[in-house]
């Protein structure tokens, strides 16, 4: 089956402490982590660093659906990241549409998960996103289909490295329980891709 | 109708059966219950030690309000109450209450979508509902669960926008769906899709005889006609508490102590949401096994949502 | 409208469809003399009879003390927290604050309202927290604040006196120290007809100035708040040009009104301390 190519490419940037550009197909994010920071008075939480994610979109200001990702993205790196080790203090995810074809959601924690990665804070495991697509022929695959119009349902699955279990589910349209399930087999077979990718990237940084 | 009937007495609900295995469990709750002081003590365990207090309860199979886990609480529905508006509907879910209501406006379509109208949903959290919200603009959590309402009537299409147009780019209909929680308890998105297939099955829109030559529209009040709804959304909250045990219909207190949350919509035997914001990794299995969970309330809803449009 | 990065924003423009149904050519003074024809009001009520009012208290949970009101088709629910700190203040301040939020929802009134408070629910806050800041023994609780918010889900008139015989039941709830139990009513007066707790139509109408034999008589709408037992007024607010005998008979008829009000208001009181203290010995 035809997958979207996955590029990627480490510590662009100087100032935050991880650093990514993940592409999937054409889709291009970039993400920087600082952390564990000095924490804002009013979001202290005193048995673990509290997570923050920002999004922003390729022009204009965030608006409410970017609000969506934010907390969907938080949640994903709270989960993974072990936040208990860093009491007091503050992780800052920052994420930035470059490019959107498609699989926005995935790219978005995928680049979120290489940057947790770069920066060295400890994590549980890794996590890793696909974006299945439903088309209007009843025919799920991998690839974005070449208008949007022809899209009956997208899926976007976020799985653990450890175990294959699921950490986040999104969906957008309508479909049956099979074709859910059917993604959801796609998607975890995809992930395992997704993971050896992530694996070589790293292996990559610490060879040089 | 009058509201009162439903903030407090019983009209059309829909009360879980206990099933008869559940049933020593929660008479063993009673003694518990009964007991004052020991009551007391529970109650000081659980300002002091919220999650062990409910690690210790959920380790017995109970919850802290006498339900087994995968038991939904009462849900109430009273349609069409506020004449202020085009269409309302009032749900509880327990004691979650949400008002929703929805007033139409005239607009004219966007040039690249010249053959639909609008639908406009917002939701918010006033600092009336509960101590968590503060006055001022919407908390993060309001624009999340907004954002996610608009999804949701956005994918599984209940309104088609192309309904709503009157006259292709000129004239169209605007829906502001607005919904306003009264008493946080949990599980708002249940009670926000139920309150929303309410207020769209009352909502009417007055006639207009539009004149495209002249822009000149006439709206006659006397004749209101109801919108096609294409389908009947049912939403079913679970919480995953410590990575392993799923709740139904979780309260605050549960959402707030929980480690993950799924909310899953049905559109008739279709899914059209399974939303998993992060939080604790679920098997396939467990998550399957909610969707059957949620399949089975499914038509107990919609049996309550018939029945409080037949009382109207 | 602004665009709100908060909210989701619907299309540029839009206009309420009311606006375009066949017009409505009755002058002012016909449609008022529609509304009140021989001492009867167009619900049937006389000029002077205050609409059936049904309270109820506890309906939100999460928060410390509530009520809901219903005054005919006007529906008010009133939710009040626990003291907190006052936000922001570093002096110390010998007497406890209160802050009164009311707000419309959006769809309550014939045209819809935003979701950020306009000047009118502004007005109504502070005039919410005038009524109530001489009722609280705000001594008891130095340097905390007491958070009052109203929330009108359908408004028919008098929404903001309901919203302040709310306020008082909701912080008897609430447990928080009164003086006294206060109670609020609204009278509307156009060409010398008064009309206790008016429809919203009947206070728009009283709003305006309608000519009367070619000059404008006295028109107008005041709202009262009183403490009973202390037979003191807390709050008066009026809009309108009113002569002076008009405001002394007016009080008049407020206070009676109010009078009329506080044995409704005790009697479910003291069913919600016996239903509390029978529950407390069911515990035992």
């Amino acid at each position: 089956m035809e997958k979207p190519q996955l590029s990627c490419k480490l510590g662009i940037l100087s100032r935050p402490d991880g650093s990514a550009m993940f592409c999937e197909g054409e889709t291009t994010v970039i993400a920087g982590i600082y952390g564990p920071v000095e924490v804002k008075m009013q979001k202290v939480i005193n048995d673990k660093a509290s997570v923050e994610c920002s999004y922003r979109p390729k022009s204009g200001l965030p608006g409410i659906e970017d609000r969506l990702y934010e907390s969907l993205i938080r949640n994903i790196c709270e989960t993974s990241l072990m936040a208990s080790l860093y009491p007091r203090s503050a992780i800052l995810i920052t994420l930035q549409e470059m490019h959107d074809s498609g699989q926005l959601i995935s790219c978005a924690i995928n680049a979120a998960c290489l940057a947790c990665l770069q920066s060295g804070i400890d994590m549980k495991f890794m996590f890793g996103a696909v974006t299945c697509f439903l088309t209007k022929e009843e025919v799920i695959s991998l690839m974005p289909p070449i208008s949007k119009s022809d899209v009956k349902a997208l899926f976007v699955f976020v799985f653990d490295n450890a175990a294959g279990r699921i950490i986040a589910s999104h969906t957008e349209g309508s479909f049956s329980e099979e074709q859910y399930k059917e993604a959801l087999n796609l998607g975890r077979e995809e992930s395992k891709n997704v993971f050896i990718f992530f694996k070589k990237t790293l292996v990559g940084i610490n060879s040089c | 109708m009058n509201l009162m009937c439903i903030l407090y007495s019983v009209v059309p609900t829909y009360q879980p059966a206990q099933k008869s295995q559940n049933k020593v469990r929660l008479s063993q709750v009673k003694v518990f219950d009964n007991n004052f002081k020991r009551r007391n003590m529970a109650e000081e365990y659980k300002s002091l030690h919220p999650i062990k207090y409910y690690r210790d309860c959920l380790a017995h199979d109970i919850r802290p309000d006498g339900r087994a886990f995968d038991k939904f609480r009462p849900v109430l529905l009273n349609i069409g109450s506020i004449d202020t508006t085009d269409g309302s509907a009032i749900a509880k879910v327990g004691k979650t209450t949400i008002v929703c209501g929805i007033k139409a406006e005239l607009c004219k379509p966007k040039a690249d979508t010249p053959n639909q109208g609008f639908v406009v949903p917002n939701l918010e959290l006033p600092p009336l509902c509960s101590p968590k919200f503060r006055p001022g603009p919407p908390s993060d959590q309001a624009q999340v669960l907004t954002q996610l309402i608009a999804d949701i009537i956005e994918n599984s299409k209940c309104v088609d926008p192309k309904d709503l147009c009157i006259y292709p780019d000129k004239l169209a209909w605007c829906l502001f769906i607005d919904f306003v929680c009264l008493n946080y308890d949990g599980s708002l998105i249940d009670a926000c899709i139920i309150a929303l297939v309410g207020a769209l099955h009352t909502l009417t829109l007055p006639s207009v005889d539009y004149d495209p030559s002249l822009d000149n529209k006439l709206v006659n009040l006397e004749d209101r006609k109801p919108i096609p709804i294409h389908s009947t959304l049912i939403s079913t909250t679970f919480v995953i508490f410590d990575d392993k045990i799923i709740l139904a219909d979780p309260t605050v207190d549960e959402e707030n102590y929980c480690t993950g949350i799924v909310t899953i919509v049905l559109k008739g035997d279709e899914l059209c949401c399974v939303h998993k914001p992060g939080g604790s990794p679920i098997t396939e299995d467990d998550l399957f096994d909610c969707i059957d969970k949620s399949k089975l309330r499914s038509p107990l809803i919609q049996n309550l949502i018939k029945t409080a449009l037949k009382q109207k | 409208m602004p665009v709100d990065h908060k909210r989701i924003n619907g299309p540029e423009e839009t206009v309420p469809y009311s606006l375009f149904t066949k017009l409505n050519t009755k002058s002012l003074q016909q449609q008022f003399k529609e509304q009140v024809r021989d001492e009867k009001r167009s619900d049937n009520r006389l000029l002077l009879e205050h609409r059936k009012i049904f309270i109820k208290t506890g309906l939100v949970s999460q928060a410390k003390g509530s009520a809901y009101i219903e005054q005919g088709k006007t529906k008010v629910i009133v939710s009040v927290f626990d003291p907190r700190e006052i936000p922001n203040r570093t002096d110390y301040s010998l007497k406890g604050e209160i802050y009164c939020e009311f707000k419309f929802a959006t769809f309550s009134c014939t045209k819809r309202r935003l979701h950020q408070q306009d000047t009118e629910e502004k007005q109504y806050s502070a005039l919410m927290k005038q009524a109530l800041d001489s009722t609280v023994c705000r001594h008891e609780f130095p340097n905390f604040q007491v958070d009052i918010y109203a929330f009108v889900l359908h408004n028919d008139g008098s929404a903001l006196s309901a919203a302040i015989t709310a306020a008082g039941v909701a912080l008897a709830h609430a447990g928080v120290p009164m003086y006294d139990l206060i109670v609020s009513a609204t009278l509307g007066i156009q060409q010398n007809i008064k009309l206790l707790d008016p429809s919203v139509t009947e206070q728009w109408l009283c709003e305006m100035p309608v000519p009367l034999d070619g000059k404008v008589g006295n028109q107008g709408v005041i709202v009262m708040s009183m403490l009973q037992s202390h037979e003191q007024i807390s709050q008066f607010y009026q809009v309108g040009n009113l002569s002076l005998e008009d405001i002394t008979d007016s009080i008049k008829i407020l206070e009676n009104a109010c009078k009329e009000l506080i044995p409704l208001i005790q009697k479910h009181l003291v069913k919600h301390v016996l239903k509390t203290m029978k529950n407390k010995s069911e515990d035992k």
